[in-house]
């Protein structure tokens, strides 16, 4: 049993911190109206290593586990969840392909990413895919949260498959997540990889959770933190807004919340990271970010007042971009059911005995 | 007997003013995409709907209060964004006036578009630790201050300012004039850029040194009242107003809540899953639970916003069921969107659909007029017998 962090995870959360609060949180709003990042920003973000943190060494990654990752999206997110999303090219789907394909397919989206600097994969996740996963696919999806990709990569309950054409991408406007862009999607055709095996997208699935859910959780961070700053400097009938019990309260609250979620987060990485089953702990984690961001970012609003409401504050924009990321990775119901599934028995019957 | 039926007349008007939301929902997108611009006075479409003064002609006169009829239409109207084809003339200050304002005033103003401008950068709740200043300079006000957040404030005519004559004198100091729109030293600084409602134009207005005549103090009672808990006639007055205002925040509220519920359902719909209400509890899947959990909401919400707008048409106070109204009206407008998008997961994010246009526009209803915390401030006062000043 260990809370403390180690000097690595140290070392990398001055270095991720030191990054998103020059070049991420300053230009929050110029992002948001461009709907990307600055090439530059990006190219640092890459030159610092960030973008291949959990990638195996041997294919140039830095080989740090999700326990790691969870870290770097945590503080990242803190400054910009949408440039958060936009910065790492190969994003969540590099758990689908390193889980289905293996590093030699990994090693292939890499080198592809690292050709171009614009090519990214987008990441879908259809829930509740109604047919057989078997030879073409169809479909379309009304919001993916990326401006643009080259890869397309599906992921189901029953596997997996990836397009590199017959989709067509179109711009979409959306609530949130503005840097990173989002789109419309249709796509038709066959997959140049299928995979049929739900155990490994269940475990690819986990870490997806994981990797959007440390975005909600920095963006609580960053929520919670700002608006209770404020309420130690905003004053209403003649005392901070933070001596009035209502107040502090909900702040506690909110602080719970928090604190619960990145518990929830560091415990499931770590399952996974050692090669234990995680998949229901990912799921109860991304549950718990959604349940707080519900609470946690419209009341980071509440707390500023009317100031909340414009965007001259970053609050209302933590309270869209944590709503929006915890309708991403197939939303919260799935991972209600997958919680719950880790729970019970695989024969229902046992319960009966 | 308590009875919550409308009669067939009344069914009629709502449903025509739906039917109007629903030409006006057209407009939503636009304008919550084009924030710098302001809304025509009226859209072509509003030739098609007669003024609604029009469509009550020859309602029976015993049918349902006025005021509760009004707050319904508004939960219709904001069901669908709440995008009015034709502009209302009239706005929170033309309230205020009526509530506070002498008849010779009412008369002279009473057809102007008046704004309300009460908040300022460091006084929002805390509306008695205003810093704007009127001092009389012969048959002069003079004003110096700066208010934000004014709605309306782009497009009215004038807006009614709360300033103080005496600071000295905290509540009983504060005092509301009328101040015209192209008065020397009355600025409009700037239009905000906010979270939703961008259809609503709010203002920043400075005042430096701005002359206005003697007469334009609301009421003309230039009295400072002292002592705890005093506050002057218009002050009150104004206050008052708000009894009859919050129910119409919360309607809003609904109405927000209503709309998602309708996209989420009807678009579950189209891709065959339709809730089945009637399915036992046992047998309902999680969508179709929170559907009828957001539903029920709705409803409970709605209830205690026609009940406070009936008390107040019937003159009865209604200090604390307003509050209860804005409470909870406050709060179904965050959950009720919240669920609706869980239902319909990432394409609830698409501009494509309005469910998450009532996310953000909901927002406001538990922040302008009395935030939840004050209006929970209110009903505990009420409920446990403390003053304002026992229970801050
Ligand atoms: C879109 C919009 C339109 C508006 N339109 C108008 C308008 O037309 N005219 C006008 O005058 N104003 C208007 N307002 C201002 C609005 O009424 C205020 O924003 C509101 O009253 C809250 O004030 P504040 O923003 O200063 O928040 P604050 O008063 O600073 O409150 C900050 C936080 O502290 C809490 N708080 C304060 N006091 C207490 C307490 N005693 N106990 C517990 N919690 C407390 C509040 O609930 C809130 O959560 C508008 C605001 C918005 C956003």
């Amino acid at each position: 049993m260990n809370f403390s962090s180690n000097d690595t995870d140290d070392m990398l959360s001055e270095t991720v911190r030191r990054f998103a609060t020059e070049e991420l949180r300053p230009k929050l709003r110029e992002f948001e109206a461009r709907r990307s990042v600055a090439r530059d920003v990006q190219e640092r973000f890459e030159s610092l290593g960030l973008a291949a943190i959990d990638l195996p060494e041997a294919l140039g990654g830095v080989g740090l586990g999700l326990s790691s990752r969870v870290l770097v999206n945590r503080i990242l997110a803190e400054a910009d969840a949408g440039a958060a999303l936009a910065l790492d090219r190969f994003g969540p789907a590099a758990y689908v392909i390193e889980t289905f394909g293996g590093s030699d397919l990994l090693e292939r989206y890499r080198d592809l990413l690292a050709s171009r600097p614009e090519t990214r994969l987008a990441l879908l996740i259809d829930v509740d895919a109604g047919t057989v996963l078997e030879g073409p696919v169809r479909g379309e999806a009304a919001w993916i949260a990326s401006g643009n990709a080259d890869v397309l990569v599906c992921l189901r309950r029953d596997g997996a498959w990836v397009m590199e054409s017959g989709f067509e991408l179109e711009q979409a406007r959306g609530a949130a997540l503005h840097a990173t862009g989002a789109s419309r999607i249709r796509y038709g055709g066959a997959p140049a990889h299928v995979w049929r095996d739900s155990t490994l997208a269940a475990q690819a699935w986990a870490k997806v959770r994981l990797y959007h859910a440390a975005l909600i959780w920095g963006v609580l961070v960053d929520a919670a933190g700002f608006s209770r700053r404020y309420a130690l400097e905003r004053v209403a009938f003649g005392k901070p807004i933070a001596h009035h019990q209502a107040l502090a309260f909900l702040i506690v609250d909110m602080e719970i919340a928090v604190e619960r979620v990145g518990l929830l987060i560091a415990d499931a990485a770590r399952l996974i990271d050692a090669g234990m089953d995680g998949t229901g702990a990912a799921a109860s984690a991304f549950v718990d970010a959604v349940e707080a961001s519900r609470f946690v970012g419209p009341n980071a609003v509440q707390i500023l007042g009317g100031h909340g409401f414009m965007r001259d504050y970053p609050v209302e924009k933590a309270m869209r971009d944590s709503r929006a990321l915890g309708l991403l990775a197939g939303g919260t119901d799935a991972a209600q059911d997958d919680a719950g599934a880790a729970l019970a028995p695989a024969n229902p019957m046992e319960f009966a005995a | 007997m308590v009875d919550f039926s409308l009669s067939d007349f009344d069914r009629a008007v709502l449903d025509g003013v739906a039917a109007e939301a629903r030409v006006g929902e057209k407009y939503a997108r636009y304008y919550d995409e084009h924030e710098d611009e302001v809304l025509p006075k009226s859209f072509p479409e509003a030739a098609q709907f007669p003024p609604i003064q029009q469509r009550l002609r020859g309602r029976p006169r015993d049918d349902t209060p006025m005021l509760l009829l009004q707050v319904l239409m508004r939960i219709e109207r904001e069901a669908h964004c709440g995008v009015p084809l034709r502009q209302a003339p009239t706005a929170l200050g033309n309230a205020a006036l009526g509530a506070a304002g002498t008849d010779a005033q009412k008369a002279r103003w009473g057809n102007l578009m008046l704004a309300m401008s009460i908040t300022e950068p460091g006084a929002g709740s805390d509306t008695k630790a205003i810093q704007t200043t009127a001092r009389l300079d012969g048959e002069e006000w003079v004003l110096n201050g700066d208010k934000i957040f004014v709605t309306n404030g782009v497009r009215c005519d004038g807006a009614i300012v709360w300033a103080t004559v005496d600071k000295s004198a905290g509540r009983g100091g504060i005092k509301s004039f009328l101040v015209l729109k192209g008065t020397p030293g009355f600025e409009l600084v700037r239009k905000e850029k906010k979270l939703g409602i961008r259809s609503s134009d709010t203002a920043a207005y400075a005042f430096r040194d701005c002359r206005i005549p003697r007469d334009h103090l609301i009421g003309g009672d230039e009295g400072v009242p002292r002592g705890e808990g005093e506050g002057s006639a218009s002050y009150k007055g104004v206050l008052k107003t708000f009894n009859m205002t919050r129910p119409f925040v919360a309607a809003g509220g609904v109405g927000k809540a209503i709309g998602a519920f309708r996209v989420a359902r009807d678009e579950l719909a189209k891709e065959g899953i339709a809730v089945d209400f009637d399915d036992s509890r046992h047998a309902r899947s999680a969508t179709a639970q929170t559907l009828l959990e957001l539903e029920a909401d709705i409803e409970a919400a709605t209830l205690t916003v026609m009940h406070a707008a009936w008390l107040a048409s019937d003159g009865m106070p209604n200090n604390l069921e307003a509050s209860v109204a804005k409470a909870k009206g406050g709060e179904v407008c965050r959950t009720g969107p919240q669920r609706a998008m869980d239902a319909l997961g990432a394409m609830g994010l698409s501009h494509d659909y309005q469910v998450e246009q009532y996310l953000r526009d909901g927002r406001i209803a538990d922040i302008y007029e009395g935030t939840g915390q004050i209006q929970r401030l209110v009903i505990a006062r009420e409920i446990l017998g403390y003053s304002s000043a026992e229970l801050t």
